[in-house]
């Protein structure tokens, strides 16, 4: 195999990956909003559920959630599952990272001194004014160290697709590194990787920059 | 007189403890009056209570002859949440550790309440909180975030914000235990400056000179009980209780 | 007579659903078992299986589609529809009778071997006493060194599972393994490529690979077999096996012609 056939056949890949990994971002970072908020409910039993939930999907591999996403709707319901695992790929990461995000969400929003709601009640703004003013712009400051570490996860998380047989980068990497008897494709895989992730971290190092006018 | 403020027969409990024991007291227009007292004594929670930032167990709490919590038998009930806003909007707070909102630039936190809450004109209350901001002696540092300020600048920018929602009442609580005590001057003549311009005030503070000097009115609040009250002069230099001769003996002797 | 049979049964099938013929057969493949199937320089899928099932389905006048599956989930790939067989140097094994696959007469025998260093003093199976002997996962023949083969394996002084058999051989060439126990066409393919390592002159447990079908897609099978005859009768099938000269002489039906 040419090193350009590889490279191609590897790009394709990295194309697949690249779909999982901003699909995921754009669903898990708001429903991981929502979660916690459910986690955060007066509500004992909303609470208590979700609290159940975030552990399930915190407490067992990705790769068994992954599976479960994809073949549960067939075994319970008799749903055929499409050759197009996009779909369930992207739904069992997102819900995965979602729990992550949330507990994320949820330390942030608890450190926030209560100064700040009390302050803004005295003000008259509502209890939505607070949270999207006042509150949601410096939990995002404080837990943007922290989102930056899952999103580098995420990038190596990708390779985990394989589980139900999604050709992202790595499952062709393995499958050319298989018949060529070599570890070039590894070698290769190793580079996409790397470099997307200097790329996340540049940008979410601008991000940061960009909150750091206050402290 | 008109009364701004009443508070009648309010109680307060947390758990077994109780902390305000049947206090009452009113606060009429242009009135500045102090609250005084040890740690412990119920003052803060009382300011807590009047802000709505905790609810009474008991008692009745009127703004402006408007009713924000009316005694049902013995129980304090609240008014529904449309009254409620409509009684926020007529007092301000001034809190201890300024708490002011670290994100936003100090003319932000100043203008932002008025455009948000009271839908008010946003040149018109620019205009206002600039004016504000210079009679705070903070006239170039409207742009300034409020990690570049100190301490005793931030509470005015805080006492600003307060301000610039047109209060008909504006409480402080303590407002200057969190100041080197060399920066504590700035906010009392801050303070001495509204009350000359007839703000209606309530202060929790622990400066007895400034408490005699600026106020109208004094309380002296021992174990969740008025002890004390009257016109400054007399209730600091002449006290007659027992409790308040104490306290006041311990803080010129400490 | 059987193939007599397969051919009417074919030619039942024909006629009796004309729909079936404008079907996609979606043909589930481990990707990474050459020379069974595999990427091939191109890009594209190929190997021995993958080349037969597509003649195969040119017979019997199946639109042809190439899907690879996940070797430790195949047969809940299989059950879910997103494939119509597996077929990629399958083991068959008795579970998979058991629970109630259609699985096609056996066409390859495949033998495990072990493959050591060139220079190592391992001559058999009795030396690997107190070793290191690296498997595939998810392959027969982890399989068999837990099963049939479990006394020999506690001889061992470590089993070590890898991703794949490329892992296992680069152990073993880097002296973290001593022995890896692998399908014999595999091991054949390895050392005539790599001269640093030899496969052991000794047969570890016999198995055959079929193809492996939904329960109720036993005229499927049929079907597919019968179009496989077809090939083994019009020399297409040693044709194709000509090209995996490792495979060749394990396959089942060139031998019994």
């Amino acid at each position: 195999m040419t090193l350009t056939t590889m490279f191609l056949k590897m790009g394709e890949g990295f194309g697949k990956t690249c779909a999982i990994f901003f699909l995921t971002l754009l669903f898990s970072l708001p429903l991981g909003m929502l979660v916690a908020l459910l986690r955060m409910s007066r509500n004992r039993l909303v609470s208590a559920l979700t609290r159940g939930v975030i552990s399930i999907l915190r407490g067992t591999p990705l790769m068994l959630q992954l599976l479960a996403v994809t073949y549960g709707p067939y075994y319970l319901f008799g749903i055929s599952v499409s050759r197009n695992k996009l779909i369930p790929v992207v739904t069992a990461f997102a819900i995965n990272y979602a729990a992550y995000f949330a507990e994320i969400y949820r330390g942030g929003i608890e450190s926030m001194p209560v100064g700040q709601y009390e302050a803004a009640q005295v003000l008259g703004y509502t209890r939505k004014q607070t949270f999207l003013r006042i509150i949601l712009p410096q939990v995002i400051k404080r837990i943007l160290p922290s989102v930056t570490n899952e999103v580098v996860t995420l990038v190596k998380d990708t390779s985990m697709a394989f589980t139900v047989s999604y050709q992202e980068m790595f499952t062709i990497g393995k499958q050319i590194a298989n018949s060529q008897t070599s570890f070039i494709p590894f070698l290769v895989a190793g580079l996409f990787y790397y470099v997307f992730n200097l790329l996340v971290d540049f940008a979410m190092g601008r991000v940061e920059k960009r909150l750091s006018y206050y402290r | 007189m008109k009364k701004l403020l009443e508070i009648n027969h309010s109680r307060k409990s947390f758990g077994d403890l109780e902390v305000l024991k049947d206090i009452s007291l009113s606060v009429e227009e242009s009135q500045v009056l102090s609250i005084i007292g040890p740690s412990g004594s119920g003052k803060s929670t009382l300011l807590r209570c009047a802000t709505l930032l905790e609810t009474l167990d008991g008692g009745e709490l009127i703004y402006d002859g408007v009713h924000a919590a009316r005694d049902e038998g013995g129980r304090a009930v609240y008014a529904p949440p449309a009254e409620l806003r409509k009684v926020r909007n007529m007092f301000g707070l001034v809190f201890q550790n300024f708490n002011l909102f670290p994100h936003y630039s100090v003319l932000k936190n100043v203008m932002e309440a008025p455009i948000l809450v009271q839908k008010r004109d946003r040149k018109e209350v620019e205009e206002e909180a600039r004016d504000l901001l210079a009679q705070m002696g903070l006239a170039d540092r409207a742009d300034a975030y409020p990690f570049q300020l100190s301490g005793g600048q931030q509470q005015r920018v805080s006492i600003a914000r307060a301000l610039a929602m047109n209060p008909k009442v504006l409480f402080f609580d303590e407002p200057t235990s969190a100041l080197d005590p060399e920066l504590t001057g700035d906010i009392l003549r801050v303070i001495r400056a509204l009350a000359e311009k007839k703000m209606t005030m309530v202060i929790v503070t622990h400066e007895m000179a400034f408490a005699r000097d600026v106020s109208d009115y004094v309380v002296f609040m021992n174990e969740g009980v008025i002890v004390e009250q009257g016109d400054p002069r007399e209730v600091i230099d002449h006290p007659t209780q027992e409790r308040t001769i104490q306290f006041l003996r311990r803080l010129t002797e400490g | 007579m059987k193939k007599i049979l397969a051919w009417m049964l074919a030619a039942m099938m024909v006629l009796g659903c004309g729909a079936a013929m404008a079907d996609t057969f979606v043909h589930g493949i481990d990707p990474e078992y050459d020379p069974f199937s595999y990427m091939g320089p191109d890009g594209e899928y190929t190997g021995f299986d993958v080349e037969i099932a597509r003649a195969a389905c040119e017979v019997a006048g199946l639109d042809y589609e190439i899907f690879p599956v996940n070797w430790d989930t195949k047969e809940v790939q299989l059950d879910a529809h997103e494939c119509d067989v597996i077929w990629s140097g399958m083991t068959i094994k008795q579970s998979m009778i058991d629970a109630g696959y259609v699985i096609s007469a056996p066409y390859y025998d495949s033998t495990q071997v072990l493959v050591v260093r060139a220079d190592s003093d391992i001559k058999s199976s009795a030396d690997l006493a107190g070793k290191i002997v690296a498997v595939q996962l998810g392959t027969s023949g982890e399989d068999l060194l837990h099963g049939e083969l479990a006394d020999l394996t506690a001889t061992f002084q470590e089993l070590v599972t890898t991703e794949n058999f490329l892992t296992a051989f680069t152990n073993l060439e880097g002296n973290a393994v001593d022995a890896v126990f692998v399908d014999l066409p595999v091991a054949d393919k390895y050392a005539k490529e790599h001269d640093t390592v030899t496969i052991l002159d000794e047969e570890l447990g016999k198995e055959q690979y079929g193809l492996l079908f939904r329960a109720e897609d036993q005229e499927l099978c049929a079907k597919i077999e019968a179009a496989v005859q077809t090939l083994v009768e019009n020399g297409t099938y040693a044709e194709i096996a000509a090209k995996y000269p490792s495979i060749e002489n394990n396959l089942l039906f060139l031998q019994a012609k």
